[in-house]
Protein backbone atom coordinates (compact mmCIF):
# COMPACT_ATOMS: atom_id res chain seq x y z
CA UNK A 1 0.00 0.00 0.00
CA UNK A 2 2.66 2.36 1.33
CA UNK A 3 4.35 1.63 -2.54
CA UNK A 4 0.95 2.25 -4.11
CA UNK A 5 0.83 5.57 -2.11
CA UNK A 6 4.32 6.84 -3.25
CA UNK A 7 4.06 5.87 -6.80
CA UNK A 8 0.58 7.84 -6.88
CA UNK A 9 2.71 10.94 -5.15
CA UNK A 10 5.55 10.86 -8.06
CA UNK A 11 2.78 10.37 -10.98
CA UNK A 12 1.22 13.26 -9.49
CA UNK A 13 3.87 15.62 -8.25
CA UNK A 14 5.46 14.90 -11.75
CA UNK A 15 2.33 15.84 -14.09
CA UNK A 16 0.90 18.93 -11.72
CA UNK A 17 -2.16 16.94 -10.66
CA UNK A 18 -3.83 16.52 -7.95
CA UNK A 19 -3.21 13.14 -6.24
CA UNK A 20 -6.69 12.43 -6.07
CA UNK A 21 -6.92 11.94 -10.04
CA UNK A 22 -3.93 9.46 -10.04
CA UNK A 23 -5.66 5.71 -9.36
CA UNK A 24 -3.79 2.19 -10.02
CA UNK A 25 -5.37 2.55 -13.34
CA UNK A 26 -3.91 5.65 -14.80
CA UNK A 27 -1.26 5.12 -17.92
CA UNK A 28 1.08 7.42 -19.72
CA UNK A 29 -1.17 9.31 -21.93
CA UNK A 30 -4.24 10.01 -19.19
CA UNK A 31 -2.27 13.73 -18.66
CA UNK A 32 -0.91 16.05 -20.79
CA UNK A 33 2.45 16.35 -18.84
CA UNK A 34 2.60 12.53 -18.84
CA UNK A 35 4.28 12.33 -22.18
CA UNK A 36 7.67 10.77 -22.88
CA UNK A 37 9.44 13.13 -21.01
CA UNK A 38 7.21 12.48 -18.26
CA UNK A 39 7.41 8.99 -18.29
CA UNK A 40 10.84 9.60 -18.36
CA UNK A 41 10.87 11.19 -15.15
CA UNK A 42 8.55 9.01 -13.57
CA UNK A 43 10.48 6.36 -13.73
CA UNK A 44 13.75 8.36 -13.07
CA UNK A 45 11.80 9.47 -9.88
CA UNK A 46 10.67 6.01 -8.69
CA UNK A 47 14.10 4.60 -9.04
CA UNK A 48 15.62 7.36 -7.06
CA UNK A 49 12.98 6.84 -4.48
CA UNK A 50 13.38 3.04 -4.39
CA UNK A 51 17.23 3.21 -5.33
CA UNK A 52 16.44 0.69 -7.74
CA UNK A 53 17.31 0.48 -12.04
CA UNK A 54 14.73 -0.86 -14.37
CA UNK A 55 16.65 -2.24 -17.61
CA UNK A 56 14.98 -1.20 -21.30
CA UNK A 57 13.07 -4.66 -21.25
CA UNK A 58 11.23 -4.08 -18.12
CA UNK A 59 10.98 -0.58 -18.92
CA UNK A 60 8.33 -1.43 -21.47
CA UNK A 61 6.14 -3.23 -19.88
CA UNK A 62 6.06 -0.01 -17.08
CA UNK A 63 2.99 1.92 -18.78
CA UNK A 64 0.45 2.76 -15.74
CA UNK A 65 0.61 2.81 -12.12
CA UNK A 66 -0.33 -0.44 -10.83
CA UNK A 67 2.63 -1.80 -13.55
CA UNK A 68 5.08 0.50 -11.78
CA UNK A 69 4.31 -0.32 -8.29
CA UNK A 70 4.05 -4.50 -9.68
CA UNK A 71 8.19 -3.73 -10.88
CA UNK A 72 8.66 -2.03 -7.47
CA UNK A 73 7.50 -4.50 -5.27
CA UNK A 74 9.22 -7.63 -7.10
CA UNK A 75 12.29 -5.26 -7.04
CA UNK A 76 12.50 -5.06 -3.18
CA UNK A 77 11.18 -8.41 -2.60
CA UNK B 1 0.09 21.74 -57.79
CA UNK B 2 -1.09 21.56 -54.32
CA UNK B 3 -1.39 18.90 -51.85
CA UNK B 4 -4.97 19.32 -51.81
CA UNK B 5 -5.07 19.01 -55.38
CA UNK B 6 -3.21 15.35 -54.87
CA UNK B 7 -5.57 14.38 -52.39
CA UNK B 8 -8.31 15.19 -54.00
CA UNK B 9 -6.80 13.13 -57.06
CA UNK B 10 -5.87 10.07 -54.74
CA UNK B 11 -9.45 10.36 -53.75
CA UNK B 12 -10.95 10.37 -57.34
CA UNK B 13 -8.35 7.60 -58.25
CA UNK B 14 -8.36 5.31 -55.53
CA UNK B 15 -11.04 5.93 -53.23
CA UNK B 16 -10.99 2.60 -51.39
CA UNK B 17 -7.48 3.29 -50.72
CA UNK B 18 -6.50 4.08 -46.65
CA UNK B 19 -5.49 7.35 -46.30
CA UNK B 20 -5.46 7.65 -42.23
CA UNK B 21 -6.07 5.09 -38.86
CA UNK B 22 -6.51 6.00 -35.88
CA UNK B 23 -7.29 3.73 -33.49
CA UNK B 24 -9.33 1.21 -35.13
CA UNK B 25 -10.94 3.84 -37.15
CA UNK B 26 -9.69 3.62 -41.20
CA UNK B 27 -10.09 6.34 -43.09
CA UNK B 28 -10.52 5.77 -46.89
CA UNK B 29 -9.11 8.52 -49.25
CA UNK B 30 -12.56 8.87 -50.49
CA UNK B 31 -13.63 9.61 -46.88
CA UNK B 32 -11.02 11.60 -46.32
CA UNK B 33 -11.77 14.14 -49.18
CA UNK B 34 -15.68 14.05 -48.32
CA UNK B 35 -14.87 15.43 -44.58
CA UNK B 36 -12.29 17.92 -45.94
CA UNK B 37 -14.44 19.33 -48.00
CA UNK B 38 -17.50 19.10 -45.00
CA UNK B 39 -15.03 20.97 -42.91
CA UNK B 40 -14.75 23.62 -45.42
CA UNK B 41 -18.36 24.26 -45.52
CA UNK B 42 -18.46 24.92 -42.16
CA UNK B 43 -15.77 27.20 -42.23
CA UNK B 44 -17.05 28.61 -45.62
CA UNK B 45 -20.20 28.99 -43.95
CA UNK B 46 -18.57 30.87 -40.90
CA UNK B 47 -15.81 33.08 -41.93
CA UNK B 48 -14.27 34.90 -45.15
CA UNK B 49 -11.29 34.20 -47.50
CA UNK B 50 -8.09 35.15 -45.70
CA UNK B 51 -9.17 34.38 -42.29
CA UNK B 52 -7.14 32.50 -39.33
CA UNK B 53 -8.00 29.88 -37.65
CA UNK B 54 -5.71 28.14 -34.84
CA UNK B 55 -5.84 24.21 -34.89
CA UNK B 56 -4.14 22.10 -32.04
CA UNK B 57 -4.37 18.52 -31.62
CA UNK B 58 -1.53 15.91 -30.53
CA UNK B 59 -3.16 12.86 -32.75
CA UNK B 60 -6.53 13.53 -34.41
CA UNK B 61 -8.10 12.50 -37.64
CA UNK B 62 -10.37 15.87 -37.10
CA UNK B 63 -7.63 17.73 -37.30
CA UNK B 64 -6.45 16.58 -40.41
CA UNK B 65 -10.01 17.38 -42.25
CA UNK B 66 -10.18 20.79 -40.07
CA UNK B 67 -6.55 21.74 -41.45
CA UNK B 68 -7.15 20.86 -44.89
CA UNK B 69 -10.81 22.07 -44.95
CA UNK B 70 -9.61 25.30 -43.81
CA UNK B 71 -7.27 25.53 -46.80
CA UNK B 72 -10.06 24.57 -49.30
CA UNK B 73 -12.15 27.45 -47.62
CA UNK B 74 -9.39 29.94 -48.19
CA UNK B 75 -8.53 30.15 -44.30
CA UNK B 76 -5.05 30.28 -42.98
CA UNK B 77 -4.25 27.65 -40.79
CA UNK B 78 -2.19 28.57 -37.53
CA UNK B 79 -0.82 25.07 -36.09
CA UNK B 80 0.02 25.20 -32.90
CA UNK B 81 1.14 22.48 -30.07
CA UNK B 82 -1.55 21.66 -27.45
CA UNK B 83 0.17 22.04 -24.67
CA UNK B 84 0.95 26.09 -25.64
CA UNK B 85 1.15 28.31 -22.30
CA UNK B 86 -1.38 30.72 -21.29
CA UNK B 87 1.19 33.74 -21.92
CA UNK B 88 2.37 32.40 -25.77
CA UNK B 89 -0.91 31.21 -26.36
CA UNK B 90 -1.93 34.76 -25.52
CA UNK B 91 0.54 36.21 -27.83
CA UNK B 92 -0.53 34.03 -30.36
CA UNK B 93 -4.08 35.29 -30.50
CA UNK B 94 -2.88 38.95 -30.33
CA UNK B 95 -0.87 38.98 -33.71
CA UNK B 96 -3.00 35.92 -35.68
CA UNK B 97 -6.39 37.57 -34.28
CA UNK B 98 -8.11 34.32 -35.91
CA UNK B 99 -11.55 33.95 -35.90
CA UNK B 100 -11.62 30.88 -34.58
CA UNK B 101 -9.60 28.38 -32.25
CA UNK B 102 -10.13 24.63 -33.15
CA UNK B 103 -8.77 21.81 -31.16
CA UNK B 104 -7.59 20.46 -27.91
CA UNK B 105 -5.69 23.11 -25.82
CA UNK B 106 -4.49 22.90 -22.49
CA UNK B 107 -4.26 26.55 -21.46
CA UNK B 108 -7.09 27.78 -23.47
CA UNK B 109 -8.94 29.21 -20.52
CA UNK B 110 -10.49 32.25 -21.45
CA UNK B 111 -10.83 31.60 -25.31
CA UNK B 112 -14.03 29.39 -27.30
CA UNK B 113 -12.99 26.51 -28.31
CA UNK B 114 -14.54 24.38 -31.02
CA UNK B 115 -13.83 20.72 -31.10
CA UNK B 116 -13.20 18.70 -34.31
CA UNK B 117 -16.62 16.71 -34.43
CA UNK B 118 -18.60 19.91 -35.03
CA UNK B 119 -17.02 20.38 -38.24
CA UNK B 120 -17.66 17.17 -40.19
CA UNK B 121 -21.29 17.43 -39.23
CA UNK B 122 -21.94 20.26 -42.08
CA UNK B 123 -22.90 19.05 -45.35
CA UNK B 124 -19.93 18.98 -47.73
CA UNK B 125 -20.14 21.35 -50.96
CA UNK B 126 -17.92 21.46 -53.49
CA UNK B 127 -14.56 23.74 -53.52
CA UNK B 128 -12.08 25.35 -56.14
CA UNK B 129 -8.55 24.30 -55.28
CA UNK B 130 -6.24 26.51 -53.58
CA UNK B 131 -3.97 28.96 -55.53
CA UNK B 132 -0.47 28.05 -55.46
CA UNK B 133 0.62 31.85 -54.02
CA UNK B 134 -1.61 31.75 -51.42
CA UNK B 135 -0.66 31.55 -47.85
CA UNK B 136 -1.46 28.16 -46.32
CA UNK B 137 -0.50 28.42 -43.10
CA UNK B 138 0.85 30.58 -40.33
CA UNK B 139 3.93 29.01 -38.29
CA UNK B 140 5.09 30.69 -34.85
CA UNK B 141 8.74 30.19 -34.45
CA UNK B 142 9.98 30.35 -31.13
CA UNK B 143 11.44 34.21 -31.67
CA UNK B 144 14.69 35.18 -30.10
CA UNK B 145 12.93 38.27 -29.06
CA UNK B 146 10.78 36.16 -26.85
CA UNK B 147 7.77 37.32 -28.99
CA UNK B 148 6.78 34.73 -31.29
CA UNK B 149 7.41 35.36 -34.74
CA UNK B 150 4.66 34.10 -37.63
CA UNK B 151 6.66 32.59 -40.61
CA UNK B 152 3.69 32.39 -42.91
CA UNK B 153 4.06 29.63 -46.08
CA UNK B 154 2.11 29.25 -49.09
CA UNK B 155 0.63 26.32 -50.68
CA UNK B 156 3.89 26.88 -53.79
CA UNK B 157 6.14 26.69 -50.00
CA UNK B 158 4.42 23.46 -48.64
CA UNK B 159 4.81 21.65 -52.43
CA UNK B 160 8.04 22.34 -52.85
CA UNK B 161 8.62 20.99 -49.08
CA UNK B 162 6.66 17.47 -49.70
CA UNK B 163 8.41 17.26 -53.44
CA UNK B 164 11.77 17.60 -52.18
CA UNK B 165 11.83 15.33 -48.65
CA UNK B 166 9.46 12.67 -50.58
CA UNK B 167 12.72 12.68 -53.67
CA UNK B 168 15.14 12.35 -51.04
CA UNK B 169 13.32 9.51 -48.79
CA UNK B 170 12.11 7.85 -51.79
CA UNK B 171 8.23 7.48 -50.42
CA UNK B 172 5.55 5.90 -52.54
CA UNK B 173 1.75 5.12 -52.11
CA UNK B 174 2.28 1.90 -50.57
CA UNK B 175 4.48 3.30 -47.07
CA UNK B 176 2.44 3.25 -44.18
CA UNK B 177 3.48 5.93 -42.10
CA UNK B 178 3.67 5.60 -37.76
CA UNK B 179 3.11 9.33 -37.05
CA UNK B 180 4.20 9.22 -33.69
CA UNK B 181 5.09 13.36 -33.67
CA UNK B 182 2.70 15.49 -32.35
CA UNK B 183 0.63 16.31 -35.56
CA UNK B 184 0.32 20.04 -34.88
CA UNK B 185 3.76 20.41 -34.88
CA UNK B 186 5.58 21.60 -37.83
CA UNK B 187 7.69 18.42 -38.13
CA UNK B 188 4.41 15.72 -37.94
CA UNK B 189 2.46 18.15 -40.15
CA UNK B 190 5.22 18.52 -42.99
CA UNK B 191 5.27 14.13 -42.50
CA UNK B 192 1.44 14.06 -42.88
CA UNK B 193 1.44 16.58 -46.24
CA UNK B 194 4.19 14.35 -47.40
CA UNK B 195 2.63 10.89 -47.18
CA UNK B 196 -0.37 12.16 -48.08
CA UNK B 197 0.51 13.71 -51.23
CA UNK B 198 1.55 10.49 -52.27
CA UNK B 199 -0.90 8.40 -51.45
CA UNK B 200 0.35 6.42 -48.60
CA UNK B 201 -1.47 5.34 -45.24
CA UNK B 202 -0.98 7.31 -42.15
CA UNK B 203 -1.27 5.89 -38.86
CA UNK B 204 -2.09 8.47 -36.18
CA UNK B 205 -0.08 7.62 -32.72
CA UNK B 206 0.70 11.19 -31.72
CA UNK B 207 3.75 10.29 -29.25
CA UNK B 208 6.21 7.84 -28.21
CA UNK B 209 5.51 7.67 -24.91
CA UNK B 210 4.19 4.53 -24.98
CA UNK B 211 6.18 2.09 -26.34
CA UNK B 212 4.03 -0.68 -26.15
CA UNK B 213 1.60 1.26 -28.29
CA UNK B 214 4.35 2.11 -30.71
CA UNK B 215 5.20 -1.68 -31.49
CA UNK B 216 1.70 -2.70 -31.41
CA UNK B 217 0.58 0.29 -33.99
CA UNK B 218 3.89 -1.37 -36.14
CA UNK B 219 2.69 -4.89 -35.63
CA UNK B 220 -0.98 -4.40 -36.52
CA UNK B 221 -0.46 -1.83 -39.29
CA UNK B 222 2.39 -3.20 -41.73
CA UNK B 223 4.58 0.13 -40.75
CA UNK B 224 6.68 1.13 -43.39
CA UNK B 225 8.47 3.97 -42.28
CA UNK B 226 8.44 6.90 -39.17
CA UNK B 227 9.96 10.27 -38.49
CA UNK B 228 11.34 11.29 -34.78
CA UNK B 229 13.58 13.40 -33.64
CA UNK B 230 17.09 12.56 -31.74
CA UNK B 231 15.56 12.23 -28.51
CA UNK B 232 12.83 10.12 -29.73
CA UNK B 233 15.36 7.83 -30.19
CA UNK B 234 16.61 8.11 -27.34
CA UNK B 235 13.69 7.10 -25.53
CA UNK B 236 13.12 4.50 -27.82
CA UNK B 237 15.91 3.20 -27.24
CA UNK B 238 16.19 3.17 -23.59
CA UNK B 239 12.38 1.96 -23.32
CA UNK B 240 12.51 -0.71 -25.67
CA UNK B 241 16.51 -1.59 -25.56
CA UNK B 242 17.16 -3.39 -29.56
CA UNK B 243 13.88 -4.24 -30.55
CA UNK B 244 13.73 -1.77 -33.39
CA UNK B 245 15.61 -4.27 -35.17
CA UNK B 246 13.20 -7.04 -35.47
CA UNK B 247 11.61 -4.41 -37.62
CA UNK B 248 14.60 -4.14 -39.67
CA UNK B 249 13.36 -6.21 -42.34
CA UNK B 250 9.95 -3.85 -43.50
CA UNK B 251 11.39 -0.57 -42.17
CA UNK B 252 12.24 1.16 -44.73
CA UNK B 253 12.50 4.39 -43.76
CA UNK B 254 13.34 6.63 -41.15
CA UNK B 255 13.22 10.07 -41.65
CA UNK B 256 14.81 12.04 -38.17
CA UNK B 257 14.20 15.84 -37.15
CA UNK B 258 17.41 18.18 -36.95
CA UNK B 259 19.00 18.81 -33.26
CA UNK B 260 22.37 17.04 -31.97
CA UNK B 261 22.35 13.34 -32.63
CA UNK B 262 25.72 11.44 -31.12
CA UNK B 263 27.63 9.61 -33.85
CA UNK B 264 27.47 6.75 -31.44
CA UNK B 265 23.61 7.11 -31.75
CA UNK B 266 23.53 7.08 -35.63
CA UNK B 267 25.51 4.38 -36.11
CA UNK B 268 23.79 2.57 -33.46
CA UNK B 269 20.80 2.71 -35.47
CA UNK B 270 22.27 2.05 -38.74
CA UNK B 271 23.58 -1.49 -37.14
CA UNK B 272 19.86 -2.59 -35.90
CA UNK B 273 18.18 -0.65 -39.45
CA UNK B 274 21.15 -1.98 -42.11
CA UNK B 275 18.70 -1.93 -44.95
CA UNK B 276 16.84 1.38 -44.23
CA UNK B 277 17.02 4.31 -45.46
CA UNK B 278 17.87 6.66 -42.61
CA UNK B 279 17.51 10.26 -43.71
CA UNK B 280 18.50 13.58 -41.27
CA UNK B 281 17.52 16.47 -42.24
CA UNK B 282 18.76 20.08 -41.02
CA UNK B 283 16.02 22.64 -41.26
CA UNK B 284 13.68 25.43 -39.51
CA UNK B 285 10.68 26.97 -39.72
CA UNK B 286 11.45 29.11 -42.61
CA UNK B 287 13.00 26.44 -44.41
CA UNK B 288 12.19 23.75 -42.97
CA UNK B 289 14.40 20.39 -44.73
CA UNK B 290 16.64 22.54 -46.32
CA UNK B 291 19.76 19.40 -46.01
CA UNK B 292 19.71 16.12 -46.17
CA UNK B 293 21.58 13.07 -45.19
CA UNK B 294 21.20 9.58 -45.90
CA UNK B 295 23.36 7.75 -43.12
CA UNK B 296 23.88 4.35 -45.00
CA UNK B 297 24.68 6.47 -48.23
CA UNK B 298 26.81 8.73 -46.65
CA UNK B 299 28.66 7.07 -43.76
CA UNK B 300 31.84 9.36 -44.50
CA UNK B 301 29.85 11.93 -43.68
CA UNK B 302 28.36 11.28 -40.50
CA UNK B 303 29.12 14.11 -38.59
CA UNK B 304 27.92 16.75 -41.01
CA UNK B 305 24.55 17.88 -41.77
CA UNK B 306 24.64 16.91 -45.20
CA UNK B 307 24.06 18.25 -48.48
CA UNK B 308 21.17 20.44 -49.88
CA UNK B 309 17.90 19.20 -50.39
CA UNK B 310 16.64 18.60 -53.83
CA UNK B 311 15.75 21.74 -55.33
CA UNK B 312 17.58 23.43 -52.57
CA UNK B 313 21.06 25.37 -52.72
CA UNK B 314 23.33 26.53 -49.91
CA UNK B 315 25.67 29.29 -49.18
CA UNK B 316 27.80 31.00 -46.58
CA UNK B 317 28.05 34.37 -46.06
CA UNK B 318 30.19 36.73 -43.93
CA UNK B 319 28.33 39.17 -41.31
CA UNK B 320 29.17 42.05 -44.11
CA UNK B 321 26.98 39.88 -46.38
CA UNK B 322 29.88 38.09 -48.58
CA UNK B 323 29.72 34.84 -49.75
CA UNK B 324 33.28 33.17 -48.40
CA UNK B 325 35.16 30.51 -49.67
CA UNK B 326 34.48 26.89 -49.52
CA UNK B 327 36.01 25.56 -45.95
CA UNK B 328 35.40 29.32 -44.42
CA UNK B 329 32.96 29.47 -41.78
CA UNK B 330 30.26 32.19 -41.91
CA UNK B 331 26.27 32.26 -41.45
CA UNK B 332 24.25 29.41 -43.20
CA UNK B 333 22.25 30.62 -46.21
CA UNK B 334 19.35 28.71 -48.25
CA UNK B 335 17.54 29.02 -51.69
CA UNK B 336 14.41 27.40 -52.82
CA UNK B 337 11.00 27.07 -52.94
CA UNK B 338 10.38 26.31 -49.95
CA UNK B 339 11.69 29.29 -48.22
CA UNK B 340 8.96 31.21 -46.82
CA UNK B 341 6.77 34.06 -48.37
CA UNK B 342 7.30 36.43 -45.19
CA UNK B 343 6.73 37.29 -41.70
CA UNK B 344 3.04 37.94 -40.43
CA UNK B 345 2.45 41.78 -40.36
CA UNK B 346 5.69 42.57 -41.56
CA UNK B 347 6.57 44.70 -44.21
CA UNK B 348 8.62 42.83 -47.37
CA UNK B 349 11.68 45.29 -47.30
CA UNK B 350 12.06 44.05 -43.29
CA UNK B 351 11.15 40.69 -44.41
CA UNK B 352 13.82 40.73 -47.15
CA UNK B 353 16.51 41.87 -44.45
CA UNK B 354 16.60 38.69 -43.59
CA UNK B 355 18.51 38.01 -47.23
CA UNK B 356 21.85 37.95 -48.77
CA UNK B 357 20.61 38.50 -52.34
CA UNK B 358 18.08 34.89 -53.07
CA UNK B 359 19.60 33.18 -49.54
CA UNK B 360 17.87 33.38 -46.31
CA UNK B 361 19.48 33.68 -43.30
CA UNK B 362 19.01 31.39 -40.90
CA UNK B 363 20.86 32.32 -37.91
CA UNK B 364 22.97 29.50 -37.98
CA UNK B 365 27.01 29.29 -38.51
CA UNK B 366 29.08 27.03 -40.21
CA UNK B 367 30.65 26.01 -43.22
CA UNK B 368 30.87 24.13 -46.76
CA UNK B 369 33.55 21.40 -46.85
CA UNK B 370 35.23 20.30 -50.34
CA UNK B 371 32.90 17.68 -50.79
CA UNK B 372 29.82 19.91 -50.64
CA UNK B 373 29.16 18.74 -47.20
CA UNK B 374 27.12 21.49 -44.26
CA UNK B 375 29.05 21.88 -41.15
CA UNK B 376 26.97 23.31 -38.44
CA UNK B 377 29.33 24.59 -36.08
CA UNK B 378 27.04 26.79 -33.38
CA UNK B 379 23.68 28.31 -33.33
CA UNK B 380 24.23 31.65 -34.38
CA UNK B 381 20.45 31.73 -32.48
CA UNK B 382 20.63 31.03 -28.57
CA UNK B 383 17.80 28.87 -28.89
CA UNK B 384 17.41 25.75 -26.33
CA UNK B 385 16.40 22.38 -27.99
CA UNK B 386 14.89 20.08 -25.65
CA UNK B 387 14.13 16.90 -27.02
CA UNK B 388 13.08 18.65 -30.06
CA UNK B 389 11.00 21.28 -28.32
CA UNK B 390 12.35 24.55 -28.76
CA UNK B 391 12.75 26.97 -25.51
CA UNK B 392 13.26 30.90 -26.02
CA UNK B 393 15.21 32.05 -23.52
CA UNK B 394 14.08 34.97 -23.29
CA UNK B 395 10.35 33.47 -21.68
CA UNK B 396 12.14 31.52 -19.59
CA UNK B 397 14.01 34.10 -18.17
CA UNK B 398 10.98 36.92 -18.21
CA UNK B 399 9.39 34.38 -15.83
CA UNK B 400 13.16 33.92 -14.00
CA UNK B 401 12.97 37.74 -13.81
CA UNK B 402 9.00 38.14 -11.70
CA UNK B 403 10.35 36.45 -9.25
CA UNK B 404 11.43 37.66 -5.45
CA UNK B 405 14.86 38.85 -5.34
CA UNK B 406 16.26 37.76 -8.62
CA UNK B 407 17.23 41.76 -10.28
CA UNK B 408 18.54 39.34 -13.77
CA UNK B 409 18.48 36.46 -15.70
CA UNK B 410 20.22 34.31 -18.63
CA UNK B 411 18.69 31.01 -19.82
CA UNK B 412 21.24 28.91 -21.62
CA UNK B 413 20.99 25.43 -23.16
CA UNK B 414 23.01 22.05 -21.15
CA UNK B 415 24.06 18.85 -22.09
CA UNK B 416 21.72 16.05 -21.77
CA UNK B 417 22.50 12.42 -22.58
CA UNK B 418 18.15 11.68 -23.34
CA UNK B 419 17.19 15.36 -24.29
CA UNK B 420 19.88 16.80 -26.07
CA UNK B 421 19.56 19.84 -24.19
CA UNK B 422 18.11 20.70 -21.07
CA UNK B 423 17.74 24.62 -20.17
CA UNK B 424 20.17 26.38 -17.53
CA UNK B 425 19.53 29.46 -15.80
CA UNK B 426 22.07 32.34 -14.30
CA UNK B 427 20.67 34.70 -11.72
CA UNK B 428 21.97 37.89 -10.18
CA UNK B 429 20.13 38.16 -6.62
CA UNK B 430 19.26 41.15 -4.78
CA UNK B 431 18.37 39.27 -2.44
CA UNK B 432 19.06 35.25 -1.29
CA UNK B 433 17.02 32.91 -3.71
CA UNK B 434 16.20 29.40 -2.98
CA UNK B 435 16.81 27.97 -6.22
CA UNK B 436 14.32 25.43 -5.31
CA UNK B 437 11.54 27.35 -4.33
CA UNK B 438 12.53 29.44 -7.81
CA UNK B 439 12.12 26.54 -9.84
CA UNK B 440 8.63 25.19 -8.29
CA UNK B 441 7.21 28.58 -9.13
CA UNK B 442 8.34 28.42 -12.79
CA UNK B 443 6.60 24.70 -12.56
CA UNK B 444 3.63 26.71 -12.53
CA UNK B 445 3.88 29.45 -14.96
CA UNK B 446 5.91 27.57 -17.89
CA UNK B 447 5.77 24.21 -19.39
CA UNK B 448 7.95 21.52 -17.96
CA UNK B 449 10.30 21.12 -20.25
CA UNK B 450 11.25 24.92 -19.96
CA UNK B 451 11.68 24.96 -17.06
CA UNK B 452 15.63 25.26 -15.78
CA UNK B 453 17.23 21.65 -14.67
CA UNK B 454 19.45 24.00 -12.78
CA UNK B 455 19.83 27.50 -11.46
CA UNK B 456 23.28 29.18 -10.84
CA UNK B 457 23.52 32.68 -8.90
CA UNK B 458 26.17 34.97 -10.19
CA UNK B 459 27.47 38.03 -9.83
CA UNK B 460 26.95 39.56 -13.19
CA UNK B 461 25.59 38.59 -16.73
CA UNK B 462 28.22 38.82 -19.42
CA UNK B 463 27.49 41.60 -21.93
CA UNK B 464 28.84 43.58 -24.78
CA UNK B 465 29.88 47.22 -24.56
CA UNK B 466 26.21 47.78 -26.09
CA UNK B 467 24.71 46.28 -23.23
CA UNK B 468 23.82 42.98 -25.08
CA UNK B 469 23.90 39.89 -22.94
CA UNK B 470 26.02 36.92 -24.18
CA UNK B 471 24.38 33.81 -23.15
CA UNK B 472 26.48 32.01 -25.57
CA UNK B 473 29.51 32.86 -22.92
CA UNK B 474 27.43 31.17 -20.33
CA UNK B 475 26.23 28.21 -22.50
CA UNK B 476 30.09 27.61 -22.97
CA UNK B 477 30.96 27.84 -19.49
Amino acid sequence: MEILEKVIEIVAETCEVDRSEVTGDSTVGDFPAWDSMGHLSILNNVEEAFDISFEPEEMMELEDVNDIVKAVEEKLA
Amino acid sequence: MTIEHLIQRHAANSPERIALIEGDVEVSYAALWSNICRAAAWFAARAGRGDRVVLSASKSAGFVYAYFGAHLAGLIAVPIDSETNATRLRRIVDVARPRFVIGELRYGEGLTVVPFDQMVAEPAADFALPDEADVADLLFTTGTTGLPKGVTLTFANQMAAATSINEFIGNSADDVELLALPISHSFGLGRLRCVLSKGGTVVLLGSFASMKRFYAAMDAHGVTGFGMVPASWAYLHKMSGERIGEYADRLRYVEIGSAFMSEADKRLLMRLLPATRICMHYGLTEASRSAFISFHDEEAHLTTAGRPAPGVEIAVYDEQGQPVARGAEGEVCVKGAHVCSGYWGCAVEDFRRDFNGEYFKTGDWGYLDADGYLHLVSRKKELINVGGKKVSPIEVEEALNELEGIRESAAVAMHDDVLGEVVKAYVVCDAPVDTDAAKRALSRRLENYKVPVAIEVIDALPRTANGKLQRLLLADK
